[in-house]
């Protein structure tokens, strides 16, 4: 068969936004089943208490309510299992016993009705808790007499995991060392539906709608905590408006809901609202990266060293929290030739809400930190900002190459997405510091970041468990249309065109006669679900193997209907044909007659039926660490390279992105729209990080983002016009050499935002910036004199 | 975030308004665009007896310019001001200050009455009513009476109005004689702000101004004069020195007791002085 490339790259419009844009998706709100209830979560008032009790006070007053439902209540229910080797066992139980740990923390719920009531019914209770002493920030985490969140523990910290790395220390020996402490703040993903759950047990079964990310980790984590075998157990998604990796995360309501169905015996509902989202979804990031590196004269870097620290929040979050600072240590060089590096992390509990998954999952961290010490190291030398990194970037000669963080770099564009980011973006700021000339309190500056990003990474060290998997079956009916199931899910970004399209151009049927199944576990092979931009990655992996099971058996029985040999046969345009003779053509729906139909027109030895199933694990992926934290623990990476044109006020401190340019490697693409859109909204959620995004806490531990009114996202007038340049740079083991685009764009924002700001102030000197968000009181208070 | 039960009435007359938020002595909250309220209900934070929507009262919903005065009634939205030819005529601060609130969407049903009743500290209407020398007209069952922008902000969310009194107007004076202008900074382009700055004043060919009137909002409790500032302006030119000492009176005589997750007060003082600087120098020029 050769390849007649039809689909791969072309822009056709993605197969769900008619559903989705027409109204008639349906997301978990939109499930209503007869007799249904609605549940509200009572949730801790307080940081840090004991519960004294839990009273019904006057909630019954409200008409139809059940409750208060309790961890004593859950008598039949098991704590999350916890697998890991590496942390302190946080026990995670549904609702919280005998002590809350964030403002937020479930305790407590009451089902009605309607949720209105629920609420009033909520409100209505008589919680006693005890407060204890909180703990907010990481210092005092670690501060010897710090209060203990974990009372059996010695201390606070959740992950202690020391790097010494003697090779890397003796590269400091007579060079100059560039250090700096990098912060990035607490934000999260804030996707425009929140999360949701909906339940139902009939006839001894459950069945689970749930805005997850992946259904059968899911499923199986509900067996582990109910006395639920997994085949009792039916997990879908339904239509998801956006995860970002914050429903990659087994939540205690994804249990409780299901819980109060069995035990009530009626359906029930629970939609998150966006306060429960601000407190109750993970949060993210809130890590320090202190390091510093050792540089030569002429800006060469050699090693890397320091420390991570991790707030945690309160660490009751499934996969680990911890995750994303390992994340960031294997990112800690970037797509730069530095040969050694030595940085480890501690990682502590404090009485925030858990942190967890969002995209990026510490790269951007990493990239921050690093890309802010790579202009210091420049300024200090005199050398450009982009020509140190020209003298680091790891070019196509080193490849492959691995990094000093156990990365395996097979393939990338590093040097010319960046070197054609560096001439536009020249360009685009001259016409910016034009357009605003007339105004002299306004400053334009520009910065060029790079960046590389695993992809489709292990979940052994996020899960303990879970590796990197996944599995596709492909059926095709008799009137020729194919049914194909994956383990992936979808969250709107685009997955089911992606299939669709594999499959197209696998088998060579056309678009239309595709039908994608997935996020359902009665109806698809056990996988990982999506997330760490693994969705096109293995799903490809997997499809490619299934569908060549498949096209063997087809042309087998084409090459018997057309008698001509199967090694002739060739498939495209929805037939399967004699290389050589146009009008000897079966159609895939006459090959599949004869497999499932027709059975009398099969060539001897081949069985009935067409369909294949595959799993594919992404060769040469490392699961754990060694004691310098060196790990190929993704299946392949991505590279970019980002700008961004800012102005600053000098007057009040406002740093505004004019323009954006992002020069993307992301491997081959599928789908050009598909993957602009998300490194478009990538970007869009990194410069709400970069300048505005923060989950603040006072000095109790009391949230105070818990509305948009004070945590703010960007929109539209905040991003600006973007130009997104691609690169392809295969992946070579991959049979269309997809890698992943899922995350990309969240990395670059920061520091290019920063290191832009700071080149906008050149002329006045300003400070380092080295925390996010950046926002205007943080500008103004670098400016001297101010 | 939904919110606690509540009663419902949508009378047509004012009479009518007026009796129930007398018989529910503090009890019943007039709702016109709902823009703050809504939120504060579904946050439990506001928790009132009942809600009096005032949409099928005719008379408030009158824009008119009359003897010179610029009449707002209590149900006339922010768009519908922003988009009239008589404010824009009129009044211009006010039509320049109505882009800034919100997003459109909020303007479309937010009222421009509304929100000076509601007396956010960041919200750019008061701060205009105080600049121009608006007058609230306010009336219970029992009497009508006017009150002065000067004497209508005691604090934050917190007005001169008594329980069972509705504002049912602003009038602002109209007049095209006097340049102004407004501005402010804001994390995003909609949201409340951190500080800013609104004024008026008269220049004359010789470059001198007159009748300054400058205010801060967002900075302090309520929308705040700056005599001091206006009194060094006053029948000067302003040249730049005089902006530097404008900004910098401001900044060291602001109240500047803001202080939330966005900036400090501190913040709030200096960047004050910033904004007075620019619209005095846009006023001026």
């Amino acid at each position: 068969m050769t390849a007649r490339p039809t689909h791969i790259g072309a822009l056709v419009a993605r197969v769900e936004d008619d559903r989705l844009l027409s109204g008639a998706a349906r997301f978990a709100a939109d499930i209503s089943l007869p007799g249904m209830l609605e549940a509200a979560f009572y949730r801790s008032p307080l940081p840090h208490a004991r519960i004294e009790a839990v009273g019904i006070g006057d909630a019954l007053d409200v008409p139809g309510v059940s409750g208060p439902f309790t961890a004593a209540d859950m008598t039949d229910v098991s704590p999350f299992p916890d697998f890991d080797e590496f942390a302190r066992p946080v026990r995670i139980f549904p609702l919280a016993r005998e002590r809350v740990r964030y403002v937020g923390a479930p305790i407590a719920v009451v089902v009605a009705d309607d949720r209105y009531r629920a609420e009033d019914a909520c409100e209505l209770l008589e919680v006693d808790l005890d407060p204890l002493d909180p703990v907010v920030t990481t210092d005092a985490a670690l501060a010897p007499d710090a209060p203990l969140l974990y009372p059996d523990w010695p201390d606070n910290v959740v992950i202690d995991f020391p790097v010494d790395n003697p090779d890397a220390n003796a590269e400091f020996d007579g060079r100059m060392a560039v250090s700096g402490r990098y912060e990035v703040g607490r934000h999260t993903g804030v996707p425009m539906e929140t999360r949701g759950v909906v339940a139902e047990f009939r006839e001894g079964r459950l069945t689970v709608w749930s805005t997850t990310q992946f259904p059968h980790i899911a499923r199986t984590m509900l067996s582990y905590c109910l006395p639920l075998d997994e085949n009792d157990i039916r997990v879908i998604v339904p239509d998801v408006g956006g995860g970002f990796g914050v429903k990659a995360e087994f939540y205690p309501e994804e249990v409780t809901i299901p819980w109060l169905a069995m035990r009530l015996g009626r359906p029930v509902r629970w939609i998150e609202d966006r306060r429960e989202h601000l407190l109750a979804t993970c949060h993210a990031r809130d890590l320090v990266l202190d390091i510093e590196a050792a540089v030569d004269g002429d800006g060469r870097f050699r090693a890397v060293r320091g420390m991570a620290i991790q707030d945690l929040g309160a660490a009751e979050m499934y996969p680990y929290g911890f995750s994303p600072a390992f994340t960031a240590i294997g990112h800690i060089t970037g797509p730069y030739r530095i040969p050694h590096q030595s940085v480890g992390l501690v990682a502590v509990a404090t009485n925030k809400t858990p942190c967890g998954a969002y995209r990026g999952f510490g790269i951007p961290e990493a990239a921050f930190a690093i890309e802010r010490l790579m202009d210091k190291a420049a300024d200090r030398l005199g050398i450009g900002r982009n020509e140190i990194r020209r003298r680091n970037l790891i070019g196509q000669d080193d490849i492959p190459y691995t990094t000093s963080a156990g990365a395996i770099i097979d393939s990338g564009s590093h040097r010319e997405a960046f070197e054609e980011t560096v001439r536009v973006t020249a360009e685009r700021v001259e016409h910016w510091r034009a357009d605003l000339a007339h105004d002299s309190r306004i400053k334009v500056g520009s910065g060029v970041v790079n960046y590389l990003e695993g992809v489709t990474p292990t979940y052994y060290m996020t899960t303990g468990h879970w590796t990197a998997f996944d599995s596709c079956s492909m059926r095709v009916n008799p009137d020729g249309t194919v049914v194909v199931s994956v383990g992936v899910s979808t969250s709107g970004q685009g997955l089911e065109s992606m299939l669709v399209t594999l499959t197209a151009e696998a088998l060579g049927v056309r678009r239309e006669q595709v039908r994608v199944v997935m996020g359902d576990t009665d109806r698809t092979p056990y996988g990982l679900g999506s997330w760490g931009s693994r969705s096109t990655n293995v799903a490809s992996g997997a499809l490619r193997i299934a569908s060549d099971l498949l096209l063997d058996k087809a042309t087998r029985i084409a090459g018997h209907l057309l008698e001509a040999s199967p090694e002739d046969i060739e498939v495209y345009d929805g037939a399967l044909s004699v290389r050589g003779s146009p009008g000897a053509s079966v159609t895939w729906q006459q090959v599949a007659t004869a497999a499932n139909i027709r059975t009398v027109d099969l060539p001897e030895g081949v069985e009935p039926g067409l369909e294949a199933s595959a799993t594919y694990e992404p060769p040469g992926i490392e699961h754990v660490p060694d004691e310098f934290g060196r790990v190929n623990a993704a299946a392949t990476y991505t590279n970019a390279s980002h700008a961004a044109v800012v102005s600053v006020d000098t007057g009040t401190g406002q740093v505004r992105v004019l323009e954006y340019i992002v020069a993307h490697d992301c491997g081959t693409v599928i789908n050009p729209q598909i993957v602009r859109g998300q490194v478009v909204g990538g970007i869009a959620q990194g410069i709400g990080g970069a300048l505005l995004e923060q989950l603040h806490y006072d000095e109790w531990g009391n949230p105070q983002s818990t509305s948009f009114l004070d945590y703010h996202l960007p929109g539209a007038t905040e991003i600006p016009a973007m130009q997104v340049l691609h690169f392809e740079s295969p992946a070579p083991e991959m049979p269309w050499g997809a890698k992943g685009a899922g995350e990309a764009g969240i990395i670059g924002p920061a520091p290019a935002i920063a290191a832009a700001a700071e080149d906008a102030l050149s002329d006045i000197g300003i400070a380092e910036i080295n925390r996010t968000p950046i926002t205007a009181p943080y500008v103004l208070g670098l400016i001297p004199g101010s | 975030m939904k919110p606690p039960p509540f009663r419902y009435a949508r009378p047509d007359s004012l009479d009518e308004v007026l009796r129930i938020l007398d018989e529910h002595d503090g009890g019943a909250r007039v709702l016109a665009g709902g823009q703050s309220l809504i939120p504060l209900l579904n946050f439990r934070l506001a928790r009132p007896e009942v809600l009096v929507d005032i949409a099928l009262v005719d008379e408030f919903s009158r824009l008119a310019v009359e003897d010179g005065v610029l009449r707002i009634g209590a149900s006339v939205t922010q768009h519908a001001a922003e988009t009239s030819d008589e404010v824009a005529r009129h009044c211009p601060l006010l039509s320049k200050a109505l882009p800034l609130v919100g997003h459109l969407q909020n303007r479309a049903r937010g009222t421009v009455v509304g929100s000076i009743a509601h007396a956010d500290p960041s919200a750019e209407l008061p701060a205009v009513a105080l600049v121009l020398g608006a007058t609230m007209v306010v009336r219970s069952v029992a009497a009508e009476r006017t009150i002065p922008a000067d004497q209508f902000f005691l604090g934050p969310f917190t007005t001169a109005l008594e329980p069972d009194e509705m504002l049912l107007e602003v009038r602002f004076p109209a007049g095209t004689a006097a340049r102004t202008a407004i501005t402010e900074i804001a994390p995003r382009s909609g949201d409340f702000a951190i500080a800013g700055a609104a004024g008026r004043l008269t220049a004359t060919d010789d470059g001198t101004v007159a009748n300054v009137a400058l205010a801060l909002f967002g900075v302090g409790a309520v929308p705040q004069r700056l005599p001091e500032v206006e009194r060094l302006l006053e029948g000067e030119n302003v040249t730049p020195e005089a902006l530097d000492e404008a900004a910098r009176i401001t900044t060291a005589t602001a109240e500047a007791g803001s202080e939330d997750v966005h900036a400090d007060p501190a913040y709030r003082a200096r960047v004050a002085g910033e904004l007075t600087r620019r619209i005095v120098e846009e006023m001026a020029a």
